[in-house]
C-alpha cells in the first residue's frame, strides 16, 4: 500500500517532467561543457549588454555586432565568430574566455558592398556549431 | 641457334591453339571436298594466290594486278558455278561430320550392298541374276540387255528385279560401283548332268560361269536361296558372310582394299601436313613480320557500377597507346577493336584513376609498349539531397523609427536535390528578394525560395516558404 503511495505521484512526477522538459529553455551545450547563454546580433553593445537586438541592419549604421555570452567555463577556452555573408567566409575572429562564465564581442564594419543576407556561426574549439545567428545588412 | 629458341619461346599457347583451330578447318575443308571438282578449282585458286605474291614481292606490279584480278574473278567463279556441289557437300553431311570423323570412300565394288540385296531377295523370293566381270571380257556372252549406268544401291537393285519391271528378267551387269547392264540374256549351261529343279535362271549363271571367269549371283525365286555360279560349279549361302568372302576374294579386295585404305591415310596425313605448314607459314608472315610502332589515340571509356555516379571533369578524354606489331597486323587495326576500359569506383569526388595495361584490349598479336598518360584525374559526382536551411533575403530600407528583432521562416530548411558537388558547399538557400519599405508593423509574407544553379531542385516539390517577422519602435 505504502507502495502505491509512494510510486504512484512518481511515475506522475515523471511523466510530467518529460511532457514539460523540452519546454523549458535549453542551452546549447559545447562538447567541452561550455554552455552558450545568448548570441545575438545588435546595433551597438553598452556595458555588458546588447543594445538593439535586430535581424535587419541599416548601412546607415555603419557596424554591426555579434554578442555572445557563455556559462559554466571550467577553464580558459576560445570560440570563434565566423562571419559568412551569402554562404562565403568572410571573417573569422577568435575570442578567448574564461571561467567561470564570460561575455564577448566581435564586431563588423561594413560598406556598401556588404549588403544581402549574412549569418555568424559560433563554433566552439573542436569546431562544433554552437548556434547560427541570420542577420541581412540592407540600404 | 639461340635465334631458333627464341623463336618459340616467343610462342605462346593461344598462337599454338590459333594454328592449330586453322590448321584443322582446312584439313576439314579438304576432307570435306576431296574428289569434288570445286577442290580442284580451289588449289588453282590457291596457286594463283601464291603466284601473286610471289610476282609483287619480286616487283613484277602489272603481272600482280592481273593474277590478283584472275584470282578475284575464279574465286566468284567458283561460288557461282560449283554451288550446286558445294551445297550437296554441306547437305549430305550431318553437322557432326562436318567437323569430325573421315569419310570413307568407296573405291570398288559395294560388296555389303549386293550381299544385302541379294539376301533380302531372295528372302521376298524374287528372282535376280548378277553378273560381277572378273578379268575376261564379257561382250561376246551378253545378249541384248539396255545400258544404266546407276550408281549401286539396295533400292535399285530391288527394283531393277520386282516382278512387274519391264528388266527385271535378264541378268543385270555390276561394274565397280555401277549397274552398268539390265535386261542382259546370258548363255545356258549345255550340261546335262544338272539336277532337274535347277531352272533357266541357274542355267544362264552357269552358262557364263563355264565360258568366263565371272562370278554370276542369283536369287531363287523358288527355293528362295543366293546362289553363286563360278568356274563352273554352284555354290548356295546361307549367310551373307559366306558370300561376301566369296565376293571380295572374286574382285581381291582384300589385297586392293589395304591399298586403299594405306593411299588414303598417307593422303590424309600428306594433307594434315600441309594444312598445319600453310597455316603456320601464313600466320609467322601476319604475325612475326617485320616489326611496326605505332601511337593510338584512344578514347578512354569509364566503367561505373554505380550508375547515379557521374563524371563531372576529366583531365583528359583521350589516351595515348604505344602499340606494336607486324605492318599488317598495325594496317588493319579498326577503330572498335581498341579500347580502353576504366574503372571507377563509387566514391565521390577528384580522384586519379590509374590506367592499368589490362584495361586496354587490344587485336591478337598487338603488343601494348606503353600508355600515356598512366592516370587520369576524373570529378564524380552523384545525385543526393540535402536539408538546407533558408534564410530571407531582406532588401530595402525599414523606416527609421522601426527595427526588426526577429525574422523566422518555416519550415526552417528544405530538401534541395542536386549532384553532391553543388550541394556540398550550400549551407543556406535564401528566399526572393523581400522588400522591407513598406513595413510598419509585425507580420507575415510568402515568399520563394531561390537556388542558385539550374541543376538544383527543391526536392520535395513545394519552393515557398512563410517568412514571419516582428517589428518594433526604436528604444532611443
Amino acid at each position: 500500500m505504502n507502495l502505491w503511495k509512494c510510486y504512484v505521484p512518481a511515475v506522475v512526477c515523471f511523466c510530467l517532467l518529460m511532457l514539460l522538459g523540452p519546454a523549458w529553455p535549453v542551452e546549447k551545450k559545447s562538447a567541452s561543457g561550455l554552455v552558450l547563454d545568448t548570441a545575438v546580433m545588435c546595433e551597438t553593445v553598452e556595458g555588458i549588454a546588447p543594445v538593439n537586438r535586430a535581424v535587419v541592419f541599416s548601412l546607415d549604421i555603419g557596424e554591426v555586432y555579434c554578442f555572445t555570452s557563455f556559462t559554466d567555463i571550467h577553464r580558459e577556452t576560445v570560440v570563434y565568430h565566423k562571419w559568412y555573408r551569402c554562404d562565403q567566409l568572410s571573417t573569422s575572429r577568435r575570442l578567448t574566455l574564461k571561467p567561470p562564465r564570460w561575455s564577448t564581442v566581435s564586431k563588423l564594419q561594413f560598406r556598401e558592398a556588404d549588403k544581402g543576407p549574412w549569418r555568424v556561426e559560433i563554433v566552439d574549439k573542436s569546431g562544433q556549431i554552437l548556434k547560427t545567428i541570420r542577420f541581412s545588412i540592407v540600404d | 641457334m639461340g635465334g631458333f629458341v627464341s623463336f618459340f619461346s616467343g610462342i605462346g599457347w593461344l598462337d599454338i591453339v590459333d594454328i592449330l583451330l586453322n590448321s584443322y578447318i582446312l584439313f576439314r575443308l579438304y576432307v570435306l571436298f576431296r574428289g569434288t571438282k570445286t577442290f580442284r578449282v580451289l588449289v588453282g585458286i590457291a596457286f594463283l594466290w601464291f603466284l601473286q605474291r610471289a610476282a609483287f614481292a619480286l616487283g613484277l606490279v602489272l603481272f600482280s594486278w592481273a593474277i590478283q584480278g584472275i584470282t578475284a574473278a575464279g574465286a566468284l567463279i567458283v561460288i557461282i558455278v560449283f554451288r550446286n556441289e558445294i551445297r550437296s557437300v554441306f547437305q549430305a553431311t550431318d553437322l557432326k561430320s562436318i567437323f569430325w570423323g573421315i569419310p570413307g570412300k568407296v573405291y570398288g565394288t559395294p560388296v555389303e550392298i549386293i550381299v544385302e540385296s541379294m539376301f533380302e531377295l531372295a528372302r521376298k523370293r524374287i528372282g535376280a541374276l548378277l553378273v560381277i566381270p572378273g578379268n575376261d571380257d564379257l561382250d561376246e556372252y551378253l545378249n541384248n540387255g539396255i545400258d544404266w549406268q546407276g550408281v549401286v544401291s539396295k533400292e535399285m537393285l530391288l527394283s531393277i528385279f520386282f516382278p512387274d519391271n519391264p528388266v527385271h528378267d535378264g541378268a543385270t551387269v555390276i561394274k565397280g560401283g555401277r549397274v552398268e547392264k539390265v535386261g542382259v540374256i546370258l548363255p545356258l549351261s549345255e550340261r546335262t548332268d544338272l539336277p532337274s529343279y535347277l531352272g533357266t535362271r541357274h542355267r544362264a549363271a552357269l552358262g557364263l560361269s563355264e565360258r568366263t571367269d565371272a562370278l554370276v549371283l542369283l536369287a531363287s525365286e523358288e527355293r528362295g536361296e543366293v546362289v553363286a555360279a563360278k568356274d563352273r560349279g554352284l555354290e548356295v549361302f546361307y549367310h551373307p558372310r559366306g558370300l561376301e568372302e566369296t565376293l571380295n576374294i572374286h574382285l581381291g579386295l582384300s589385297t586392293k582394299e589395304e591399298q586403299e585404305l594405306l593411299k588414303q591415310r598417307r593422303d590424309l596425313i600428306t594433307a594434315g601436313v600441309l594444312s598445319f605448314s600453310f597455316v603456320f607459314i601464313t600466320w609467322y608472315s601476319i604475325t612475326r613480320g617485320s616489326d611496326t610502332l605505332v601511337a593510338l589515340e584512344v578514347p578512354i571509356e569509364y566503367i561505373k557500377s554505380d550508375p547515379e555516379v557521374e563524371i563531372v571533369e576529366s583531365s583528359t578524354n583521350t589516351v595515348r597507346l604505344h602499340v606494336s606489331g607486324s605492318s599488317f597486323l598495325i594496317k588493319s587495326i579498326r577503330p572498335g577493336q581498341v579500347r580502353v576500359r576504366v574503372n571507377i569506383s563509387e566514391t565521390t569526388g577528384r580522384k586519379q584513376v590509374d590506367i592499368p595495361l589490362d584495361a586496354v584490349s587490344l587485336p591478337p598479336g598487338v603488343l601494348l609498349k606503353k600508355v600515356e598518360p598512366s592516370e587520369v584525374t576524373v570529378f564524380l559526382t552523384k545525385s543526393t539531397v540535402k536539408k538546407i536551411p533558408v534564410q530571407a533575403h531582406w532588401i530595402g530600407k525599414l523606416p527609421d523609427h522601426l527595427i526588426m528583432t526577429e525574422s523566422a521562416v518555416t519550415p526552417q530548411a528544405i530538401k534541395v536535390a542536386g549532384k553532391s558537388h553543388l550541394l556540398k558547399d550550400l549551407d543556406t538557400v535564401y528566399t526572393e528578394k523581400i522588400p522591407l519599405d513598406n513595413i510598419r508593423r509585425s507580420g507575415r509574407i510568402s515568399a520563394r525560395v531561390i537556388l542558385d544553379s539550374p541543376a538544383l531542385s527543391v526536392a520535395s516539390g513545394e519552393n515557398r516558404v512563410t517568412v514571419e517577422y516582428r517589428v518594433q519602435e526604436r528604444d532611443n
